[in-house]
């Protein structure tokens, strides 16, 4: 029987940083996975991602993927494709399922990367073609190629509601409504307010209660719920659309650790039956690891470096490292997982509803967790989101409220006009009013797309406002249309002057505005006249 | 491990209006049967598995594993934690008898 070192199940963010990390300290590695491509999930995030450098922040979930599998062949790491491990034995002897046949082999060391499954909800009409989970969507959308459907309902506003969401749209699909039934939306509110500006409309406390068609979806009727969850009679109200996308959570896909005998622990906080883990990520069986979703749901960040600490872990264990190297590795490794842990969406915030102010005492926008959207009048409350008097020329408004692990903007800014400090979940502070030399590059970089280029003397009564234009076709200079706000309503006729798609802003192209003066606090989106902007 | 704590719920089964829900879509098992089957004494998710198929179709109970134990929680007043999962076997996805029979020990590298 053929004996590996390691296996990794699962060629996702963290099996795949694990094949690295256990290769790179001189392990044989091989990774399976049941699928034809690799990398999991990354491949379907066409995203900027958040955290800090260190994490790839700003950069695309694709291109971490690509740039995973890159490191992983290049150090001789086995990735093997359709490959569908179908139990693991004692004594970490393997079963996959590969070429049509079923072939066993053993390792010193798995790391189990499984990721984890979407939750389903019932409602009437729940089984209809065309009710869909909101990550078979986005496969269906970034992978194949293929739109879902025309008019979608989005159900839940987690991340990847919001996501997906925004994904849709750009893919030219119509997101109808995005309903929740809890009274806040669950993601970050950069992700609501890009949707929401486009104007996309939020319903929480809002719950789905019936698909509507005989053979497929033609129609859906959402309704209020009460304090207990349950429908509010009479709130019914019908939506005209073709596709219901559901995303309220997921579950941990651990089947492979109960099957090896690890013990399972049932974490609600983790999304389900998890493996109980050591913080190496090792289960109640010696050298069975497990990491990403699998050990608890997060994103792909926390993921990438939970594969490298079991991975590590193991070459101790297998004698490639010594202890005191491991430690130095995994101090590391725990101190970047713990950046990107922080802040109001943090794992042990989850659930929470008992959040009603920023680290920095700032009071949370009431309206952009109800609605997606920053009302006027509480943009202007945060520092770097407020107009305020501003002399002459182009800076950044920066609409970030909430506390997230990211700091792109302070990163790219090269006048170091913006400041987040070494606590990355800290708001964005402006520096200094002159400094702005209008490059963009903030705008580009900011992976919740909050990033606002604003100039109130561009000409006479007139001032122009930048904002992240990631969709097709790009607007181009002269082009005519309306202005909208951040809840997507439209404020005043707009002319493009200006648009930004240069390599550097990495396809988040600026689209400059021109707007009356009196507007620029407010315009945050364009609508060409093509799409109804008259 | 969580201790099992035999429950049974002895009220007359009241039917609810989404009974016929189809809760395990692989094997068509509904909400209805599956509130009478814990009304006759059934009383985790393994039960239910067993009596019902719910969990033992295609999808081997990917979708309907957490549904089905919201629903034993909610009729037997008991918490999801205590109701037990799924049993991970080999084989944890569908796999066809051929390919099963056609199994290699060593040789081939894997």
């Amino acid at each position: 029987m053929k004996r590996y070192e390691m296996i990794v199940i699962g060629a996702g963010p963290a099996g795949l940083s694990a094949a690295i990390e256990a290769a790179q300290s001189g392990l044989e590695v091989v990774v399976f996975d049941e699928n034809e491509w690799p990398g999991g999930q990354l491949f379907k995030q066409i995203h900027k991602f958040f955290g800090s450098r260190e994490h790839q922040a700003r950069t695309r979930g694709v291109k971490i993927g690509q740039n995973l599998l890159e490191a992983a062949r290049g150090i001789g790491v086995k990735v093997v494709l359709g490959a569908t491990v179908l139990g693991i034995y004692k004594n970490k002897e393997i079963a996959v399922r590969l070429e049509g046949e079923v072939r066993n082999c053993k390792a010193d060391a798995i790391v189990i990367a499984t990721g984890a499954s979407e939750n389903m909800m019932t409602f009437d009409g729940w089984t209809l073609p065309g009710v869909m989970g909101a990550g078979a969507a986005q496969t269906l959308m970034n992978l194949h190629g293929v739109r879902p459907g025309k008019k979608i309902l989005m159900v839940g506003s987690g991340n990847v509601g919001l996501v997906v969401s925004f994904q849709l749209k750009q893919a030219g699909c119509d997101v109808v409504a995005v309903v929740d039934a809890a009274a806040r939306i669950g993601g970050y509110g950069v992700h609501a307010a890009k949707l929401a500006r486009t104007g996309v409309p939020f319903y929480t406390s809002h719950t789905v209660v019936k698909a509507v068609g005989a053979e497929k979806v033609e129609g859906a009727v959402i309704a209020e719920v009460g304090a207990d969850f349950t429908p509010i009679p009479g709130t019914e109200m019908p939506l005209d659309i073709d596709t219901v996308c559901i995303a309220v959570g997921l579950s941990p896909m651990s089947q492979l650790a109960d099957n090896a005998g690890a013990e399972l622990v049932y974490d609600p906080a983790k999304g389900g039956y998890v493996a109980a883990l050591t913080d190496e990520g090792e289960t109640s069986v010696k050298g069975l690891f497990c990491a990403g979703d699998v050990a608890g749901i997060e994103e792909a960040s926390s993921a990438m470096i939970q594969g490298k600490i079991a991975a590590a872990a193991a070459a101790r264990d297998l004698g490639y490292i010594t202890a005191a190297d491991f430690e130095t590795k995994a101090f590391g490794y725990k101190e970047s997982l713990a950046k990107i842990r922080a802040g109001m969406f943090a794992p042990g915030n989850k659930g929470r509803t008992d959040i009603v102010q920023t680290d920095e005492g700032y009071p949370l926008s009431e309206s952009l967790l109800a609605r997606g959207f920053l009302s006027d009048a509480e943009a202007a409350a945060f520092p770097a989101a407020g107009i305020g008097g501003g002399g002459g020329g182009p800076r950044p408004v920066i609409e970030c409220t909430q506390n997230i692990p990211c700091d792109p903007c302070q990163d790219v800014c090269p006048k170091g006009c913006i400041l987040v400090g070494d606590n990355i979940t800290a708001l964005p502070q402006i520096a200094g009013e002159k400094a702005c030399s209008g490059c963009a590059l903030c705008v580009g970089a900011c992976s919740g797309q909050a990033i606002f280029l604003v100039n109130e003397t561009y000409e006479d009564g007139y001032g122009t406002v930048g904002l992240p234009y990631e969709f097709v076709p790009l607007p181009q200079k002269g082009d005519k249309g309306r202005a909208l706000g951040r809840d997507g309503g439209e404020l005043c006729g707009a002319e493009v002057v200006e648009v930004r798609a240069g390599a550097a802003m990495d396809k988040t192209p600026m689209v400059v505005m021109k707007v009356p003066v009196s507007e620029i606090a407010r315009a945050r989106f364009f609508r060409p006249e093509s799409e109804g902007g008259i | 491990m969580a201790v099992m704590v035999r429950v049974k719920n002895d009220a007359p089964f009241a039917a609810q209006p989404d009974d016929d829900m189809v809760v395990c879509r692989c094997e068509e098992v509904t909400k209805g049967e599956i509130r009478k089957a814990l009304h006759d004494g059934v009383c985790t998710f393994g039960e239910v598995k067993r009596f019902l198929r719910c969990g033992m179709g295609l999808c081997q109970g990917q979708t309907c594993q957490r549904l089905v134990l919201g629903i034993i929680s909610r009729e037997l007043g008991l918490p999801v934690s205590g109701l037990g999962h799924i049993t991970g076997r080999m084989p944890v996805r569908p796999v066809i008898m051929e390919e099963l029979g056609k199994s290699t020990e060593e040789s081939k590298e894997a």
